[in-house]
C-alpha cells in the first residue's frame, strides 16, 4: 500500500490508533499470531486483532464436531476453549507483536463476577481494550444469557468499567427483542464501543442419524448469510451511538470490500472480518484496496468520512426498533 | 517487529491459484486431482494436507491430504472421495481451471532414524499420505517400508501381483499398489470385498501376521503410521500397543481456517497435564497415537 493510501485508511479508534478499519474478530483468529502462518498475511493490515474469548479458569470447550458448513454460511459451537486469563496475560501477550497492530482481550464467563475479575486481570496487562463477550451463544451459562436481558447486560458492563479505563467495547448480541435499547443501557454503564453482531443461533441436522451435525447441538451462524441482519442492527445501534460520538465495529458476513462499505454506511467506524479469512485468509489487503479506490471515487479523504453516511429512503419504513 | 520473539511459525502457508492439471475419475466416486502449485510442491512433508476453496460458492474450504508432490515440476496430487457437496462439485473441476488452495499445512509425520522397517497402514483415503509417506522414505533412503492398504471401494488403481516376498502373507495375498512397487516399496491390500490378490479381512487382520512373521530384531525396527477411518485408527493404536510399538496416526475433523484460529476442528488427546483439546489443523494432523487412544 502507498504512504497516501495508508493514511486514507487510519483512524482513531477509543483513542487507539488503528492502521485500518478493519477488526479480526474474536473465536477466529486464536490468540493473535495464527493467521500470520499465511504468507502475504500481515497485521499492518488490520486495526486490531480481537483475541480468543477467555474466562477466568482454563475451559476445554464442547465436543466434536464443532463447525459446518449452512448455506452462505457456517455454525460454529466451540464454547470458549481457552487457557485462562492468567495464562494468557503471563504466557500470550508479552509474545504478540504490539508493534504491528492493536490487540483486544475477549471477556467471558458465566456470572457477573467472573467478567469483572477477568477484566481486572487484563486492566494490569498490555492490552490496547477489551471486548465484553455477552453474546456467546455456545456456552450453558452466562454469554448469551446476559446478552439478551438489557439488564443484566448493563450489570456485566458496570462490572468491567468498575476495573479498567481501557476501552471498553460490548458486543451485542441479536437474538434479543430490541438491540438498540440494550445499547443505551450499556452505554449509560459505561460502555466506550459496540460490536455489533455475534452470531445467530441455529441448528443443522443430520437427517441419516436424526442428531444435530454440532455436538453442541445447537450454535452460532456466520458468514454472508447474516450480513443483511447485522447491517440492520448496526444501523439501529447507531442511532444510539451517533450523538455520543461512540464507535461501533460492524461486523456479520464481511467478505469483500463492498461488504465492509457497506458496514460503513450503516454506522460503523470499524468492521470486523471473521469467517470471510477462512474462505480468503488475505481478505483484508483486498478490502482495504477496495475501500481506498472507492474513497478515490468519491472524492473523500478518509475512511471515517464514510462512516454513518447512509441516505435513507424518503418514503421507506422505519428502521427503529428490533 | 518485536525482537527476541519466536517468529517461526510465520508464513509457513503459502495461498496458490492452482491449475489443475488432470483429473482422473475412479470407481467408486473417487478422483486424482493434479494441480500445479509450486509453493505448496516445494514445502509439502507427508502427513501434511491443503485446504482447498472446491467451488467459488461453497463458504469453507475443505481439507484434503497430499498424496505426492514433485517439486521441481511444482505438482501437488490428492486422491480424494466424493462425500459430500464441497467434494462433488470438487469433482466437477477441469483441466486448465484453477483452484484456490492453502498449503501446506500441518504436523507432518515423524521419521524415525532408529525404526529402519516402517509399517505404513492406509485405509480408503487414508491411503494418500502413506505413499506420500513411503516416496519420503525411499528419498530418505535406509528405510524398509511395508505398505498395509484397505479399501471397500474398488482401490484407486490396478493392483499388480507384488515382486516382493512379505514376511506372514496369506497364500495368494499377492495384490500391490503398483506405484508402489514402482518405488520398491513393498505392499500388499486388504478388503472384506472378495477382491482378487486382496487379504479378505481388516488392514489390522494383515497386519498382525506380518508382525508375528518377524524376527524379533526385525520387529524391534517396526514403527506403525497410520491414516484412515477412526475405527481403523483405533485398532491400529491397540496392535501397535500391543507388540510395543511407537505409532503415529493421521486423524481428520471438520475444519474452518486449518490455521490454528478457531478451534473447530480439535480433538480430545491426553498430555502430561491432563486431557487438552488439541487442532487437527496445525497441532496435528499426524498424533502420537497413544495421546489420542489411551485412557485420561
Amino acid at each position: 500500500m502507498q504512504a497516501d493510501d495508508a493514511d486514507k485508511l487510519r483512524l482513531d479508534f477509543c483513542g487507539l490508533p488503528f492502521n485500518t478499519p478493519l477488526v479480526l474478530l474474536s473465536g477466529c483468529v486464536g490468540f493473535g499470531e495464527e493467521y500470520t502462518r499465511v504468507t502475504g498475511f500481515t497485521h499492518f493490515d488490520v486495526g486490531a486483532v480481537c483475541l480468543k474469548g477467555t474466562t477466568l479458569e482454563p475451559r476445554l470447550g464442547n465436543p466434536p464436531h464443532r463447525v459446518c458448513e449452512t448455506p452462505a454460511g457456517m455454525l460454529n459451537a466451540i464454547g470458549l476453549q481457552n487457557p485462562g486469563a492468567r495464562y494468557v496475560v503471563d504466557e500470550i501477550l508479552p509474545r504478540l507483536p504490539f508493534a504491528e497492530t492493536r490487540f483486544i482481550a475477549n471477556l467471558s464467563g458465566s456470572t457477573v463476577e467472573e467478567y469483572a475479575e477477568v477484566a481486572r486481570i487484563f486492566d494490569d496487562s498490555p492490552i490496547d481494550a477489551m471486548e465484553v463477550n455477552i453474546s456467546c451463544p455456545n456456552v450453558k451459562e452466562g454469554g448469551v444469557a446476559f446478552g439478551n436481558d438489557p439488564d443484566m447486560s448493563a450489570r456485566v458492563t458496570e462490572a468491567c468499567r468498575k476495573v479498567t479505563d481501557k476501552p471498553l467495547i460490548v458486543k451485542l448480541s441479536p437474538n434479543q427483542t430490541d438491540i438498540a435499547e440494550n445499547a443505551r443501557r450499556c452505554l449509560e454503564a459505561g460502555a466506550d464501543a459496540f460490536a455489533v453482531i455475534n452470531t445467530l443461533m441455529g441448528m443443522a441436522i443430520d437427517i441419516e442419524s436424526r442428531a444435530p451435525v454440532i455436538g453442541n447441538n445447537q450454535g452460532g451462524l456466520s458468514g454472508p448469510a447474516i450480513k443483511p441482519v447485522a447491517l440492520l442492527k448496526v444501523h439501529q445501534v447507531y442511532q444510539v451511538c451517533r450523538d455520543h460520538g461512540v464507535p461501533i465495529i460492524g461486523q456479520g458476513g464481511v467478505a469483500s470490500p463492498e461488504d465492509a462499505i457497506e458496514f460503513l454506511i450503516a454506522g460503523a467506524t470499524a468492521v470486523g472480518v471473521g469467517t470471510g479469512l477462512f474462505y480468503d485468509p488475505l481478505l483484508c489487503a483486498k478490502i482495504n484496496a477496495g475501500i481506498v479506490d472507492y474513497l478515490d471515487r468519491h472524492g473523500l479523504a478518509t475512511v471515517g468520512q464514510i462512516t454513518g453516511s447512509l441516505v435513507l429512503n424518503d418514503e421507506g419504513g422505519s428502521c427503529a426498533g428490533g | 517487529m518485536t525482537a527476541g520473539l519466536d517468529r517461526a511459525h510465520r508464513e509457513t502457508i503459502f495461498v496458490e491459484e492452482a491449475e489443475v492439471l488432470s483429473h482422473h475419475h475412479l470407481e467408486g466416486d473417487q478422483h486424482i486431482l493434479r494441480v500445479q502449485a509450486p509453493e505448496t510442491a516445494h514445502h509439502a512433508q507427508p502427513g501434511q494436507f491443503a485446504h482447498i476453496r472446491c467451488h467459488p460458492l461453497l463458504p469453507m474450504r475443505r481439507p484434503l491430504s497430499i498424496m505426492r508432490t514433485d517439486a521441481r515440476k511444482g505438482w501437488v496430487e490428492f486422491l480424494y472421495k466424493v462425500v459430500g457437496e464441497g467434494t462433488r462439485l470438487l469433482a466437477r473441476r477441469v483441466p486448465g481451471e484453477r483452484i484456490n488452495l492453502m498449503g501446506p499445512i500441518g504436523r507432518p509425520f515423524t521419521l524415525l532414524a532408529d525404526r529402519r522397517q516402517p509399517l505404513l497402514v492406509g485405509g480408503g483415503v487414508g491411503i494418500p499420505p502413506m505413499v506420500f509417506l513411503a516416496d519420503a522414505m525411499r528419498r530418505a533412503g535406509g528405510y524398509a517400508p511395508f505398505a498395509v492398504l484397505g479399501s471397500e471401494v474398488p482401490f484407486p488403481f490396478r493392483a499388480r501381483p507384488s515382486a516382493f516376498q512379505v514376511p506372514g502373507m496369506p497364500e495368494g495375498v499377492i495384490g500391490a499398489m503398483p506405484l508402489l512397487e514402482d518405488w520398491g516399496v513393498a505392499s500388499r491390500l486388504a478388503s472384506l470385498q472378495g477382491y482378487a490378490g486382496c487379504f479378505e479381512g481388516y488392514v489390522t487382520g494383515l497386519a498382525r501376521l506380518w508382525l508375528e512373521a518377524l524376527p524379533e530384531h526385525a520387529r524391534a525396527q517396526v514403527a506403525v503410521y497410520a491414516c484412515g477411518p477412526h475405527p481403523m485408527l483405533e485398532a491400529v493404536a491397540l496392535l501397535a500397543g500391543e507388540f510395543g510399538l511407537p505409532c503415529q496416526v493421521s486423524l481428520e475433523e471438520f475444519m474452518a481456517c486449518a490455521v490454528g484460529g478457531c478451534a473447530g476442528c480439535t480433538v480430545r488427546v491426553r498430555t502430561p497435564d491432563g486431557p487438552a483439546m488439541k487442532r487437527v489443523c496445525v497441532d496435528g494432523p499426524v498424533f502420537d497415537a497413544a495421546a489420542v487412544f489411551g485412557t485420561d
